[in-house]
């Protein structure tokens, strides 16, 4: 029913050699989630995890990532946030 | 540094009003058309039925957004809205309510126009009120006021880059120099820690504008948003 842009997320994570990725989903999408690791853990070598609470936009970007060495977060259902001074 | 690859996961079914929905839509004349960016590139359709009814659909980019139609949930302020036309109705594509309320919100202080909501995957067409906000509405007026009364008041930046508002935030201290400010950070805000801090009289939301709405009105203690306590008078006067 969504388009997941699978066979582009796979691109992606081989082309940039990403060792750990994060995906993120709003709600109506979470349910994916199975299909979307098993076809990254299928066709690359990417540690994938998956971010259990919400995600309300492409401003709610998690922190901390470093530490455990994420270099990718893939965000579904949201696109460029364009931030501006105050709301 | 880490990447970030957004996806809109658009909706691949085709988006058409049944014949219910254009029903009742067929009474206005001009229609404000928003969609969330899994349906806003695939309205093609609904535009057509709208046009062969004779409607007018205007709509513009908000703000925050990337592209033409859509609407984001932090749109809660008229003039981000950039939408030029007055129209009769709102209709917004899409499901949930997180982001049609956005555009009953962003009506605050303006001549409220009903919301529609259509549900490409229910095909069902659901409507939005004042009355839907009625509650968040009174509870945002009461602790307006508290706001400009109290003294002592708790400024709360998330460390969210796309959320954080500290340099705005200082625009308070300017405009209200009577005023202690206490500045208080935190990843995800919870309303819980608040009572850690009884000094604080009135707290102030710097993050997502969606907090100081949705989220205040379950909250103990009383909370606006930024840009409401920056005109609180001018918003408490109705001007």
């Amino acid at each position: 029913m969504y388009d997941l842009e699978l066979e582009k997320v796979v691109l992606h994570i081989q082309k940039k050699k990403t060792k750990r990725v994060l995906l993120q989903l709003p709600d109506g999408l979470k349910p994916e989630a199975q299909k979307i690791v098993q076809e990254i853990q299928k066709k690359t070598d990417a540690q994938v995890f998956i971010w259990l609470g919400d995600c309300f936009g492409a401003c709610d970007f998690p922190l901390g990532l470093e530490g455990l060495q994420i270099d990718l977060v893939i965000q579904w259902g949201h696109n460029t946030f364009i931030k501006e001074l105050g709301w | 540094m880490v990447e970030l690859l957004l996806i809109d996961g658009k909706y691949t079914r085709k988006i058409e009003l049944d014949a219910k929905a254009l029903g009742k839509l067929k009474k206005f004349k001009t229609l404000a058309v928003y969609a969330a960016v899994q349906f806003s590139s695939g309205l093609q359709s609904i535009l057509a039925q709208l046009k062969k009814e004779c409607i007018t659909v205007v709509s513009s980019k908000p703000a925050r957004t990337k592209e033409q139609f859509q609407i984001l949930g932090c749109d809660v302020y008229h003039e981000n809205m950039h939408l030029q036309e007055n129209v009769d109705a709102y209709l917004y594509i899409g499901d949930g309510r997180f982001h049609p309320l956005a555009l009953v919100f962003q009506q605050r202080g303006q001549k409220f126009k009903e919301v529609f909501m259509y549900d490409p995957i229910a095909n069902a067409l659901a409507i939005l009120t004042e009355k839907d906000i009625d509650a968040i509405l009174k509870k945002e007026k009461a602790s307006l006021k508290l706001f400009l009364m109290k003294r002592r008041i708790g400024v709360l930046l998330t460390t969210k880059p796309g959320q954080l508002q500290f340099k705005a935030s200082l625009a308070l201290l300017k405009k209200y120099p009577e005023k202690e400010f206490y500045f208080f950070l935190d990843n995800t805000l919870n309303s819980k820690n608040f009572e850690n801090f009884p000094f604080i009289e009135v707290w102030v939301n710097t993050a997502c504008p969606r907090i100081g709405l949705d989220d205040a009105v379950y909250m103990k203690q009383p909370l606006i948003n930024l840009m409401d306590a920056l005109e609180a008078e001018k918003k408490l006067s109705g001007v």
